[in-house]
């Protein structure tokens, strides 16, 4: 298990290191000049070469790219346009991002997961097709528009929720939940489709699978059978899709963010590349990029433990 | 164990949802919080989020609204944007040969730490705001060559020439005066906690989300401040930032778009502030601009930019009541002038023309060109340019015009304006007090920001005598002439002034707005 | 015709029939392919199917409810709703099919070469698969339409893109499972070299998957196409596709929320049918899923 640990964490540092340098270039590869993008109304060559000077725009890439790595190893990601310092903003972004991404998960975990065994369970039954249906429209709905209409209802005729904004949860646990969760619902509800599909089928073939009919022919109630065996096995699945649906939640992040007005990393990454905002865009991704690999590693270990006998490798479909 | 592990684990999440759930039944009303009537806390939701708080760093318009609470200047506008003092005891006084400028320094007053405002204090924010790298103050200001303290209160500004629009400038950021102690402390860094004269003092920022503002202790006219706390919340979406002040989640709305306006006006429980901008939106059309700004004009040898004649044909061809009414919902001013008529220096005999088909059509006959004449315009990547990109094309159709599209990112856009690659391009010019600030960079042929490759020997005399003359009516005769100027060679169409209109929740008193667009909330209070 | 029947049957038209006959039995799939036919067609045949030109603008006529001239009503800039629906079907369809066809292209390749060859090339295509999965989509858009400015094309290739790694995944499962068929294994005995048996054995059987996985990514696509519109980063004004007009219709959601309703009927309507499409062919190719 330790050895198993020590080189996946080398591996890590691996991704981590050519993340880094993925993230340098690719934010360079952007046309449009920071300063530009500073200065605006008020650019003049004269204050365009001052911003450039300041920030370090005309050093050699290389040179740049390991001022940043060199301060980053420090915990200085440097200084955004506004004149803050880009840690302490993605610090204070953190508890946000992850609050945000945890709710959606466990909505769309919860709904998923209960709508994908009551199918396999009452497979060809009305509520099988209900679900099904369902999930087939949760995939078929654009998530922006749904946040839309939950605006609309929600907030602006019901006045139930309110529209946007943020509220930490160590200042009003309540506020903090009502903020949360029509933004948790939107970005959970596709997780949720993809996942109850996934958990139904897993749960047919596990219920299906030898072991499930021995532990039948044993005369165990149908709740354990469900619950302890078919149930157990199909969570691997669950943890995977988890794994592999992250992507997709980042961007539909940004989206949710975007039409609820909350400041999470999605709407920082966006708004940096629109601002041409190095320092920003180079440490968000960085800590994404970073967070991703701690997951995958969390994911890794989550698997060995729900089951030891899979040998986490190659990954076979 | 690890079945117990994940039994654990799934009765946490159960109860959580059921938390969650519960919340979302119950809906817990009460989203407008009571406050009471002195004190509390007022809310603002900002179009966009602030660059640097450092008034010597800061560009950007909502920059200048969170300024206005914090960081008072030597000099303010009133309701009719006059001059007037506000640091300063007085307006300034020139001498002779108006190359030196004495300003006296209102007494007894306190930076937000505690530490006197005097003289020193204004030379140190005046030389930092002239000589810091990448301070976007030192070309407001640049005729200022050295600052001297005469007095404990006196501080006089020595001038390398004449410059009538410097002291509009000191009622701007250029005007801010910032603590020495902190500018000691921070130095570059002062943006991250700005210490300034003003009625609120600076407490927190999030980038992205809101910036914190307390009551301060130290302001001389703190009897008049009544809210405990101003929070700035960026909510750059607009129809989330309507939604936001219809649910009653924000006090005040900043910049409310023409979508959202028939809702807010039909909420009893809010108002609307209105005041026609200082700036205008138009197009600008590359004349001469080959090589990228600053280099010598070469005509780019479009059909727009060879010939007067298609660009007064391509003016006819909008309308600009139409574009008002379809992009705007009746909500902007139209004009053709780069100032707004509110500006003591409009020209009312100057009209603007309608819409004229025939007329156009026959000025492109004129030209012997053969239609459809094509026009490349640029236009911004949101809804609004869209709209107005739509219809110019729309209506310029209608006269022999095929307008493409170019939606392009802002600041790929700036990029290509500055580099001349460009035919056309719908943008707009947030404005400035002083009517050079709306014209002298853009039509001036060493502008800094004459991206149009666009000059004329008369104009630059004309703008370079208005900067200098002395009077009102000099220099309104001055740029009288100068307007009449580009409306016949329209190196630049001016559509429309933007009207700037913010929300206020009808239980909120003494937000003010004037025509500088800004939102004034310091001496606000809840009825 | 009748004297076909008689004909013995090569296997390959046998296994047609009884598809065919599987899937005429179920009515949600037949449902569906009919939606896909009719989208389509829709999308081809916009030119002489729309009553109005999409851009035609009737300034006096803003955000008119629905009438005998206008069946959907009119939108902002008083263009016919319904048929800007019509046209936007090309843009929304055709970045669904090419972004489909691009990932296809890109994907199977590579998933065939890692599965088949195996080896240390699977692992690493494993693992650069693996991290791409984790990439989110929206950021390699943003960043593409900064680059090289929004279109219906870089958002095309973005979603292609996007949609390269689960394919990739799916592929080299098949490959992997493939090269250990009978038939597969007699071929390497004979000495067929590996073209041959990628071509003529690994390829065609997994023909069926690919496309059930081809009618599931289309829908995810079209809906990909509609965000990122949505975010100005797709199709581009005048023309029209369902994110376009519902990023248009966004603003007037109180005043004229049916603006709003008909292009997102419409995605959903055809998402939807291209799903139960996938899910119905997914039954009927491979029968053991339903029971």
């Amino acid at each position: 298990m330790g050895v198993f640990i020590l080189r996946k964490l080398g591996a890590a540092l691996i991704v981590v290191f050519l993340a880094s340098v993925l993230v340098f270039g690719g934010v360079r590869a952007i046309p449009g000049d920071p300063a530009l993008a500073y200065a605006a109304e008020d650019r003049d060559p004269e204050v365009l070469a001052a911003i450039r000077d300041k920030y370090g725009l005309d050093d050699p890439l290389p040179v740049q790219y390991v001022r940043w790595v060199g301060l980053a190893v420090q915990g200085d990601l440097g200084t955004d346009t506004r004149g803050l310092p880009v840690a302490e903003t993605i610090v204070t972004r953190i508890p946000l991002t992850l609050e945000l991404a945890g709710l959606a998960i466990l909505i769309g975990t919860v709904l998923g997961i209960g709508a994908g065994v009551i199918a396999a369970v009452r497979r060809g039954k009305p509520s099988d097709y209900a679900a099904t249906t369902v999930a087939l429209l949760g995939l078929s709905v654009p998530h922006f528009w749904l946040g839309l209409l939950m605006i609309l209802v929600f907030a602006v005729n019901l006045g139930w929720l309110p529209a946007s904004g943020y509220v930490p949860f160590r200042e009003d646990p309540v506020e903090n939940l009502k903020h949360m969760l029509m933004p948790a619902i939107v970005l959970g509800a596709g997780l949720s489709a993809v996942l109850m599909r996934q958990m139904r089928s897993a749960m047919l073939e596990s219920l299906g699978a030898d072991y499930v009919r021995t532990a039948r022919a044993k005369g165990l109630s149908e709740w354990t059978v469900v619950g302890k065996h078919a149930l157990r096995n199909s969570l691997i699945t669950v943890t995977t899709v988890i794994g592999l649906q992250l992507g997709a939640l980042i961007s539909g992040a940004v989206v949710t963010e975007q039409i609820f007005g909350i400041a999470g990393f999605g709407r920082l990454t966006v708004d940096s590349i629109a601002q041409r905002d190095y320092a920003l865009l180079q440490g968000v991704v960085l800590v994404v990029a970073v967070g991703y690999v701690v997951v995958n590693l969390l994911v890794d270990v989550a698997y060995s433990l729900i089951n030891p006998r899979i040998r986490v490798g190659g990954g076979s479909t | 164990m690890n079945w117990i592990r994940t039994r654990r684990a799934r009765s946490g999440f159960v109860a959580l949802a059921v938390v969650a759930f519960g919340l979302l039944a119950t809906g817990a009303g009460s989203s407008v919080a009571a406050e009471s009537r002195t004190g509390g806390t007022l809310t603002i939701g900002l179009a966009e989020d602030p660059d640097a708080l450092d008034p010597t760093l800061a560009r950007t318009f909502v920059g200048r609204m969170v300024f206005l609470h914090m960081c008072e200047k030597l000099y303010d506008l009133n309701g009719r944007l006059q001059i007037t003092p506000q640091l300063a005891a007085g307006m300034p006084t020139l001498s002779g040969d108006k190359r030196r400028m004495t300003i006296r320094i209102r007494r007894g007053v306190r930076f937000n730490d505690g530490t006197p405002l005097n003289a020193r204090a204004v030379k140190v924010s005046l030389d930092r705001h002239r000589t810091l790298a990448g301070s976007a103050r030192a070309s407001e200001i640049s005729p200022i060559t050295s600052v001297d303290v005469v007095g404990n209160y006196t501080v006089r500004l020595n001038l390398n020439a004449r410059f009538s629009p410097l002291t509009a400038q000191l009622a701007d950021r250029a005007g801010m005066i910032m603590s020495p102690k902190q500018l000691d402390a921070l130095g570059a860094r002062f943006a991250s906690n700005p210490v300034c004269v003003g009625p609120f003092k600076f407490t927190s920022r999030t980038a992205g989300d809101r910036i914190v503002l307390d009551k301060s202790q130290f302001y001389y006219a703190r009897n008049k401040v009544k809210l405990n706390r101003i929070v700035f919340r960026i909510i750059t979406d607009t129809s989330a930032r309507a939604a936001n002040l219809r649910a009653h989640d924000i006090n005040v709305l900043d910049r409310i778009a023409s979508t959202d306006l028939p809702a807010i006006q039909r909420d009893r429980s809010l108002r609307v502030l209105k005041a026609t901008s200082i700036g205008y939106q138009g197009i600008s059309i590359n004349i001469g601009n080959k090589n990228g700004i600053g280099k010598p004009f070469v005509n780019v040898g479009t059909p727009l930019a060879s010939r007067r004649a298609l660009r007064q044909a391509f003016e006819l061809s909008l309308d600009r009541r139409v574009i008002n009414r379809v992009v705007f919902g009746g909500t902007v001013l139209p004009g053709c002038l780069p100032v707004p008529p509110a500006s003591p220096y409009y020209d009312a005999r100057i009209k603007c023309p309608g819409r004229n088909l025939s007329r156009a059509r026959s000025l492109i006959r004129s030209t012997g060109m053969s239609t459809p004449v094509h026009v490349r315009l640029m236009i911004g990547t949101d809804q609004v340019a869209a709209r107005l990109g739509q219809v110019i094309q729309s209506m310029a159709r209608d006269a022999g015009f095929q307008v493409d599209l170019q939606p392009t990112e802002f600041v790929t856009a700036l990029r290509r304006q500055d580099q001349g690659n460009y035919d056309a391009f719908a943008i707009g010019w947030s404005g400035r007090v002083d009517p050079d600030g709306n014209i002298y960079q853009f039509v001036h042929s060493k502008g800094s920001l004459n991206n149009l490759g666009w000059g004329s020997g008369r104009m630059d005399l004309l703008l370079d005598n208005a900067r200098k003359a002395a009077t009102l009516g000099a220099r309104k005769t001055l740029y009288s002439a100068a307007f009449r100027v580009l409306r016949s060679e329209l190196p630049l169409i001016y559509l429309y002034h933007p009207v700037n209109r913010h929300g206020v929740t009808a239980n909120v008193k003494g937000v003010r707005l004037y025509g500088d667009g800004l939102i004034r909330a310091y001496f606000a209070e809840y009825k | 015709m009748s004297y076909v029947e008689a004909t013995p049957l090569s296997a390959r038209a046998h296994r047609r029939r009884i598809l065919r006959r599987r899937f005429l039995r179920r009515p949600a799939a037949v449902a569906s392919l009919v939606v896909v036919v009719g989208s389509i067609l829709g999308a081809a045949l916009a030119p002489s199917i729309a009553p109005y030109s999409p851009d035609a603008t009737d300034f006096n006529a803003l955000l008119a409810g629905p009438s005998r001239e206008h069946l959907m009503g009119t939108d902002d800039l008083g263009r016919d709703t319904f048929s800007r629906v019509i046209w936007g079907a090309r843009a929304s369809i055709q970045a669904g099919f090419f972004a489909t066809v691009l990932a296809m292209v890109i994907a199977v390749p590579i998933g065939l070469v890692a599965g088949y060859y195996r080896g240390w090339l699977d692992t690493v295509i494993a693992r650069i698969t693996d991290v791409l999965l984790a990439f989110p989509f929206l950021i390699l858009a943003v960043g593409l339409a900064a680059i090289f400015g929004p279109s219906l094309l870089n958002a095309t290739l973005a979603l292609g893109i996007a949609a390269v790694p689960p394919l990739v995944r799916i592929a080299r499962g098949e490959a992997l499972a493939l090269r250990e068929e009978d038939y597969v294994r007699a071929a390497v005995a004979n000495g067929a070299n590996d073209a041959v048996i990628v071509g003529r054995h690994i390829l065609p059987n997994m023909a069926s998957t690919l496309l059930v996985q081809a009618t599931l990514t289309i829908p995810a696509a079209i809906i990909g196409e509609a965000v990122l519109s949505f975010l100005g980063l797709g199709v581009q004004p005048p023309t029209p596709s369902w994110g376009v007009m519902l990023n248009a219709a966004q603003p007037y959601l109180n005043e004229a929320p049916s603006l709003a309703v008909y292009p997102g009927l419409a995605i959903v309507v055809v998402a939807l049918a291209f799903n139960l499409l996938g899910d119905g062919l997914r039954d009927v190719f491979d029968p053991k899923t339903q029971r």
